[in-house]
C-alpha cells in the first residue's frame, strides 16, 4: 500500500503530546498503523517529549514511594489485557479494520443520506469526541463538512478525490477551516473511511444537518 | 556506574537506556531503583505541569514506573532512548487518566514494530543516544518563540488555536513555528545540518 497523503506536523506533535481529542487521535492511530513515514515523524516528536521530560526539574516523591512500588512489583501479577467483545457492522469483501478500533464500540450502519451510510465509533472514555465510519457509494459526495476545526479522514477501502488529488487505502486527508474541499468518491466503487472532527461538533454540526433527522446516536 | 552517581541524578541518556535493557534481561531491581530515582521525580514534574493535582501526579508517576518494569522487554534501544520511551508511557497514562478520570492499569495500544535493527544492543544504544543528544542540543538552539510553542504543545492541554489566542498571534503563525521547529529538530535527529 503506497501512501501519498500524510498527517501534518502539527497533528503529529499534538498526538505525540497526547493532547488530541479522542476522535481525531483514533484516526491518527489508524493512519500510523499503515504508514512507516508518519511513524518515523511521530518518533521524532516523541523524542522531543523525552528530551523535555529529562530536562524537567525533579519533584520530591513521597518518602516511601519507592518502597511501595517495590512491594507492588514483588506482588506483581499483571492482569492479562482482555479484548472487549464488540459488535461489528457488515463490510464488503474482507476488510481489515485498523487495530486502533479494536477497543472501540462500533455501531451498526445507519442511513445518512442518499448513498451514504454511517456507523458511530465510540472511543472508551472519549466522551463527546468520537469518530464515524462512512460508507459512501461510487460517485457520491462525502457529507458536508463543518468549518473551523481540524478534520481527519482516513481511507480504509476504495478511494475518493478532492482538489488535492486522489486518496486510496491508507491515505489520510487532513483539513481545517481554511480548506473548502469537496471530496467525491471515485466512480470505480464504494468507499469506506474513518473520519473525525475536533471539538464537539461531530454529531451535532458536522453530519448533523444531513443526518440528524434520521440518525440518532 | 556507581550508585553514588545515580543518587546524584547524574546518569546520562546512554546509561539510562542501558538500565532499561538490564531490567528487561535480568529483572534487575537495583537497576530499576536507579532508573526510578532519575525518572519518578521528573515524571511527577511532568504530570504536575500537565495540570494534575499533587497526589494524582505522584500516583501517575508510580504507575508509569510500574509499567516501565512490566514492559521493559518492549524497549527497543535502536528506536528511542529511555527518556523517549518512558515519556510515551507517561503520555498514554495521562491520556487514559483524562478520559476515565481515574488511573487504570495499562490499556494502551502498541504500534506495529518497524523493521528491527540488527545492530547489537550496545551499538544501537550508542547510535540512538547520539541522535537524541543532537536533538537535545538542537532544542536549545530554537528561537524562544519556537521553543515556547513546542513546550506549550507538550505541557498543556490546549489546541494550537487556543495557544495562538493566548500569545496574541495568528493560528497560521503558530503552525509555521511548529513546522520550522520540527524541521530543525528532525534534521538534528537525522544528523544533517
Amino acid at each position: 500500500m503506497s501512501i501519498s497523503h500524510h498527517l501534518t506536523d502539527e497533528t503529529l506533535l499534538r498526538y505525540a503530546a497526547g493532547t488530541l481529542p479522542a476522535g481525531p487521535a483514533l484516526v491518527v492511530a489508524a493512519h500510523l498503523e499503515g504508514c512507516p513515514a508518519c511513524r518515523a515523524r511521530l518518533l521524532a516528536c516523541e523524542a522531543v517529549g523525552g528530551a523535555l521530560l529529562d530536562a524537567l526539574p525533579p519533584e520530591l516523591m513521597e518518602l516511601d514511594a519507592l518502597a511501595r512500588l517495590m512491594a507492588r512489583i514483588d506482588a506483581d501479577d499483571a492482569p492479562a489485557p482482555m479484548a472487549a467483545p464488540r459488535r461489528m457492522p457488515d463490510f464488503p469483501g474482507d476488510i481489515r479494520l485498523p487495530a486502533a478500533l479494536s477497543a472501540c464500540e462500533i455501531g451498526p450502519w445507519k442511513w445518512a443520506g442518499p448513498g451514504v451510510r454511517m456507523s458511530r465509533v465510540s472511543v472508551p472514555g472519549g466522551g463527546e469526541s468520537g469518530a464515524v465510519l462512512l460508507r459512501i457509494g461510487a460517485g457520491r459526495r462525502l457529507p458536508e463538512h463543518g468549518h473551523g476545526a481540524l478534520e481527519l479522514t482516513q481511507v480504509i477501502y476504495g478511494s475518493f478525490s478532492d482538489i488535492y488529488g486522489r486518496y486510496g487505502p491508507g491515505d489520510v486527508s487532513e483539513t481545517d477551516e481554511d480548506v473548502d474541499h469537496q471530496p467525491v468518491v471515485d466512480a470505480s466503487g464504494e468507499c469506506i473511511c474513518l473520519a473525525a472532527l475536533e471539538g464537539q461538533m461531530l454529531f451535532k454540526g458536522f453530519f448533523g444537518r444531513l443526518a440528524q433527522p434520521f440518525v440518532r446516536f | 556506574m556507581t550508585s553514588a552517581s545515580a543518587e546524584n541524578n547524574t546518569l546520562g541518556p546512554q546509561a539510562l537506556s542501558r538500565l532499561v535493557v538490564v531490567i528487561a534481561t535480568d529483572r534487575d531491581r537495583q537497576a530499576f531503583t536507579w532508573l526510578y530515582r532519575h525518572y519518578a521525580p521528573r515524571l511527577k514534574s511532568y504530570f504536575l505541569r500537565s495540570g494534575m493535582a499533587g497526589n494524582v501526579a505522584e500516583e501517575l508517576a508510580q504507575e508509569t514506573m510500574l509499567q516501565v518494569w512490566r514492559k521493559a522487554a518492549l524497549f527497543d534501544p535502536a528506536k528511542a532512548g529511555a527518556g523517549t520511551w518512558i515519556f510515551t508511557i507517561a503520555r498514554n497514562l495521562r491520556v487514559d487518566y483524562l478520559r476515565h478520570d481515574r488511573i487504570r492499569p495499562s490499556a494502551d495500544g502498541e504500534l506495529p514494530e518497524d523493521e528491527a535493527d540488527d545492530a547489537p544492543d550496545g551499538e544501537a544504544l550508542l547510535i540512538t543516544s547520539e541522535r537524541e543528544e543532537r536533538l537535545r542540543t538542537a532544542l536549545q538552539t530554537l528561537s524562544s518563540e519556537q521553543e515556547a510553542i513546542v513546550r506549550l504543545s507538550f505541557f498543556g492541554d490546549k489546541p494550537h488555536m487556543q495557544i495562538a489566542q493566548e500569545l496574541g498571534i495568528p493560528l497560521g503563525t503558530v503552525k509555521s513555528r511548529v513546522r520550522l521547529a520540527l524541521a530543525k529538530l528532525r534534521a538534528a535527529l537525522d544528523g544533517d545540518k
